[in-house]
């Protein structure tokens, strides 16, 4: 048995019903499917030798731009001795001409026709066109081959001069020379079945249809259980969707972030401008540290300074503790410090001014954890490993009893809750505001080492200034370098990419 | 973070290793002192350290570094010791100093051989203490001298800039103050750090020879190092005095471990004039004492330390003990461990000795409840919804630029929050607004696949005199459609949804806005107020962004619909 397609097998049955070959246009009406269709379809029953498929030139005939024009108006000829008509059958040529509203060089064409038609006669004497005895009493003047033909092919379009009868083929010839229409080659395809094609199409004939499309019709009128639906290829490639998707590094952050809140943190806010004094001076950096340098940071042009006012108790103590160590027992910076300097706007670099500015309110409870994901910013030349803008995540936990080994753990717990580390290593390290400081690193089969978050304890000239009175912790995440390693992107750029076709392309989960 | 060049050999010597280029274990060494192989070229035995804490300029020398981790690798434990005999050598300051660069200190080193390598340790030394401890020598900067061409006592004075004549280093010929800082790379450098005064400091011997123009350069006669040159005059110079003998320490004593002898130099200040120091005897080599309690070293490394125990532990981490009790420990801070500030440092230093990874961490479990921030929940819905219309989430940067922002969008400038010191011409102040990074976006992408539907929700950063910050930053919330036949009521229908979903009543106003079609762009209404700005995109930003297909748009103003739901469900 043969499998045939719905559409070949009714173009098939179509074929068969003709009488002989028939032209890919014939069949495109017989079967209501485009030119495509019939041509896809001819030459996959080809293959299976169900039909043959030829190349035949034919004429085809179409109006020119003229032809078409006198399809309304009518030709020149019609609208004269219509004219003469409604004179009473006679009347002189120049005034029939004038009521027809012919145009001077046509008057003598239509006067010609009128008289080859037999519509009428000429006196050239008098100048009359008397109507013929003939047409006196008809109610119109008959519609002549010409005219026909004409509306015939302005309506169905070019017509294969094959197609026409005796007459009418007359009249083509006679389009052409009134230069109405011209007459054209054309490679037409002929298909021709093959008698194993119509033993097919006989078969067929007998076996339900074929529907592709599952309609409401078929379903409403219960006609589904008649058809046959049509069997898909089901591997054939589609068109792509692209749906709305979140960004996959902000999908990466919400996780991040939801994990925080399960470990019993609370989120931090506050605005990406920042004064210096809770970015540096409340954290114990002094004014003249390099990391203040315009080549570090980024200062607000207009407006330059932030308002302090709500906080000059804090800004008095962290200057003497800067300039001497105050009450917490260090030898402090030992330089004079500037009030304005700690004023000065800028884009804040990291999240820890949040930490700061929350110790600062003392509006929180012992023991409370506290996180933030902070947008930072730093003047760098961005590059694989740099971005000017990012993303911080980091915070702090206020317990009486907090020690060394809860600097360990609580690195400890992100790496395995966060990055899902197989092994961790700590070393020691270096923050200007904590001490003692811890880096972790954390080891992940199949991703080797990254560092993966510092944590420290914040230094007495830190905590003191504030008004804190127990041990704060001030931990924070290598998210970016995480994030990298889950999504197996090696540039930092990505995470601001801007390659709609690498978002459409991001898996959700990793 | 400073880094510091160190021959390779010249490591594995002073601390009796062999590494084989193992430079793993190399790092585990270094993690004593927060170091780091940054690099190591093995043809040139060159070692590139990178040292994370800043405040221990002790390390930046082979011999300094090499000092610290001896220590912790049980080769020399304790405090290494240093001396300075008294020297007859003085110097004199002028009280005009004062408000200009006030501080010196001195030493002197005799019978020292240095050799190339030698000379180049210390010159290294020099530039990373002038660089990062002296601020680019704003706070400090360090002169080394020929003594035996010296005539003391030295003078430390200030003068007129054009009053004074010298051949700088490295010149041949004569030049004035303000030429040297003009002509000689040193002065453009630094020049601007003595330009605001009037009187410019300089050391002379007490013939009348320029010793040098300090922060600027020195002498080329006076001030120039030769391997020959066996009797040296150390000089710092500096605006706070602590970090001027500081400096003075680290460089005396790193000479000192390169073979020379020290000799302290008597530093003369003015009676009056604002100083407080009178007569000051450098370098001071002198430990620094420190009471370590033994309970409040346990209280904050959760161990149980005897003090004995601490003991042991501060002789391997490189301090000393003076006298102990089973609750105190007197610790003696050596003078180059200039870091130690509060007896927290020496905490850690006794926990790094400990080992970190010899302690238990501890995860406690806290009554303590976690909670994202207030606005974050409807953000999320918001996002969702976006997400479910089918529109793509994107991340744009909140740095841009006034093209971007204004003259691309057919807008005109409005105040915003710009950058004082940008580092590139696209990032030169903070966005107002999101559409235009949307719009921004469309245009990197005009060869995928159409439609492309996207949306950004993100932080805005507009200018608010009532903030302390004098900013605040909303959450903005902006969607843009793109395909051949994009247009408005396409956006105006998935506003309507997002806002029926999100539970907001709207209404829309007609609006001439220069970004969209005259006749096809509304102001948002929520609540009576303008919360949004909807429309078709006008063409002629459309060419400047290079878009061919039209756009449509919404930009909403997140937040204020936010905190209006909050207020009317506290009511």
């Amino acid at each position: 048995m043969v499998e045939l397609r719905a559409q070949e097998q009714q173009l098939l049955t179509a074929l068969n019903k003709q009488d002989g070959p028939a032209s890919v246009e014939q069949l495109v009406e017989s079967c209501g499917f485009p030119d495509a269709a019939v041509m896809r379809s001819a030459l996959a029953l080809q293959e299976k030798y169900l039909l043959t498929i030829q190349a035949a030139t034919q004429n085809i005939i179409k109006l020119t731009a003229e032809g078409t024009s006198y399809v309304q108006t009518g030709l020149p000829e019609r609208r004269l001795i219509v004219a003469v008509a409604e004179l009473g059958g006679k009347a002189n040529l120049s005034e029939v001409a004038k009521k027809a509203g012919l145009a001077p060089q046509f008057i003598q064409i239509a006067q010609g026709w009128v008289i080859r038609k037999k519509w009428a006669f000429y006196d050239s004497k008098t100048n009359t066109l008397t109507l013929n005895d003939t047409l006196l009493h008809q109610m119109a003047i008959p519609e002549g081959c010409d005219e026909t033909l004409l509306k015939f092919i302005d309506k169905k379009g070019p017509v294969l001069i094959d197609d026409l009868n005796g007459e009418f083929k007359d009249a083509s010839e006679q389009l052409k020379k009134r230069k109405l229409a011209v007459i054209e080659a054309k490679t037409t395809r002929i298909l021709k079945i093959t008698p194993e094609g119509k033993k097919v199409a006989v078969d067929a004939s007998n076996v339900t249809p074929e529907v592709t499309q599952l309609t409401p019709e078929l379903i409403i009128t219960g006609k589904w259980r008649e058809v046959k639906l049509q069997k898909y290829n089901i591997k054939a490639p589609v068109a792509k969707t692209w749906g709305g998707k979140k960004h996959p590094y902000l999908s990466f952050l919400d996780e991040v972030r939801a994990k925080l809140v399960q470990l019993g943190f609370q989120e931090m806010t506050g605005t990406m401008v920042e004064a210096s004094f809770f970015n540096f001076d409340a954290l114990y950096v002094p004014q003249d540290h390099p990391a203040r340098d315009p080549s570090d940071i980024y200062y607000i042009k207009d407006p330059p300074y932030a308002s302090l006012e709500t906080h000059t108790q804090a800004v008095e103590q962290v200057a003497k503790t800067h300039e001497n160590g105050g009450l917490t027992g260090s030898t402090g910076w030992g330089y004079k410090y500037n009030f304005e300097v700690a004023r000065r706007l800028i884009l804040r670099g990291h999240g820890t001014c949040l930490s700061a500015r929350t110790l600062e309110t003392g509006k929180y409870v012992v023991p409370s954890r506290h996180f933030s994901i902070a947008r930072v910013y730093r003047p760098e030349i961005t590059d694989r490993t740099h971005l000017s803008e990012f993303n911080q995540v980091e915070g702090i936990i206020i317990d009486e009893r907090l020690t060394l080994r809860d600097l360990l753990g609580v690195l400890g717990k992100f790496a395995l809750e966060i990055a899902g580390a197989d092994k961790i290593r700590f070393k020691p390290d270096y923050f200007p505001f904590t001490e003692p400081s811890v880096e972790l690193s954390a080891y992940k089969e199949g991703y080797g080492w990254i560092e993966f978050g510092g944590s420290g304890i914040f230094r007495p000239e830190v905590l003191t200034p504030l008004d804190v009175r127990v041990p704060v912790i001030a931990w924070g995440l290598g998210v970016d370098r995480l994030y990298m390693m889950r999504s197996g992107i090696s540039d930092i750029r990505m995470i601001f990419s801007q390659d709609l076709d690498w978002l459409r392309r991001q898996r959700v989960v990793s | 973070m400073p880094t510091i060049d160190v021959n390779y050999a010249e490591l594995e010597r002073l601390l009796s290793i062999t590494l084989d280029g193992d430079m793993e274990k190399l790092d585990d060494i270094l993690a004593y002192v927060k170091a780091e192989v940054k690099s190591f070229d093995p043809k040139e035995g060159l070692l590139s350290i990178e040292m994370k804490d800043t405040a221990r300029a002790d390390l930046w020398s082979v011999e300094g570094l090499t000092r610290a981790l001896r220590s912790y690798t049980g080769l020399q434990k304790g405090i290494k010791s240093y001396v300075a005999e008294i020297s007859d050598v003085e110097v004199n300051v002028d009280a005009r100093l004062f408000g200009i660069r006030p501080y010196i200190g001195c030493a002197v080193i005799k019978n020292i051989h240095l050799n190339d390598a030698a000379i180049k340790d210390i010159m290294h030394l020099q530039d990373k203490l002038d660089h990062t401890h002296g601020r680019s020598r704003r706070r400090t900067s360090i002169g080394i001298y020929n003594l035996d061409l010296i005539k003391p006592p030295i003078v430390y004075t200030a003068v007129k800039p054009g009053a004074v004549q010298f051949v700088p280093l490295g010149f041949a010929e004569l030049m004035g103050l303000d030429e040297i800082l003009e002509k000689h790379p040193k002065g453009q450098e630094y020049g601007h750090i003595v330009k605001r005064n009037l009187l410019y400091p300089m050391l002379y011997d007490s013939a009348g020879k320029v010793l040098s123009f300090p922060p600027i350069i020195n002498s080329n006669d006076l001030g120039k190092i030769v391997e020959t040159s066996c009797n040296l005059l150390v000089e710092v110079t500096g605006t706070l005095n602590k970090t001027v003998l500081n400096t003075l320490t680290l460089v005396t004593s790193a000479l000192i471990d390169h073979g020379g002898k020290a000799y302290s130099v008597t530093i003369n200040y003015p009676k009056d004039a604002g100083y407080t120091e009178q007569t000051l005897v450098t370098p001071d080599f002198s430990n620094r004492r420190f009471e370590l309690s033994v309970a409040e070293t346990n209280r904050l490394l959760g161990l149980n330390l005897s003090a004995e125990k601490i003991i042991g532990l501060l002789d391997t981490a490189g301090l000393g003990v003076e006298k102990a009790s089973a609750e105190y420990v007197t610790v003696l801070v050596p003078c180059y461990r200039i870091d130690v500030m509060h007896p927290v440092d020496i905490i850690e230093d006794v926990a790094i000795a400990y080992g970190y990874n010899n302690i238990v961490p501890l995860w406690r479990e806290l009554p303590t409840t976690g909670k994202a921030k207030a606005d974050q929940h409807p953000i999320d819905i918001a996002r969702d919804l976006m997400v479910g219309l089918g529109y793509q989430e994107v991340l744009n940067t909140t740095l841009t630029n006034s093209q971007t922002l204004f003259q691309k969008m057919n807008q005109m400038p409005s105040h915003l929050i710009e950058i004082s010191n940008p580092k590139v011409i696209t990032m030169t102040c903070l966005r107002n607004q999101l559409l235009p990074g949307l719009m921004e976006f469309l245009s990197t992408n005009q060869s995928v696949e159409f439609p492309q539907k996207i949306f950004e929700l993100g932080k805005v950063i507009l200018p608010d005199k009532a903030e302390e910050t004098q900013t605040s930053d909303k959450d903005y919330l902006s969607a843009v459609t793109t395909h051949p036949n994009a247009n408005f009521s396409e956006i105006k229908s998935i506003l309507d949804s997002f806002m029926v979903a999100f539970g907001v009543e709207w209404q829309i106003q007609e609006v001439m806005h220069p970004s969209f079609i005259a006749g096809r762009a509304g102001k948002i209404l929520t609540e009576g107020k303008e919360t949004g700005i909807i429309g078709e995109i006008n063409p002629g930003v459309l060419e400047a962004w290079k878009l061919e297909n039209p756009v449509a748009a919404f930009e909403l103003h997140l937040q204020t619909l936010i905190e209006d739901k909050q207020k009317k469900q506290q009511n």
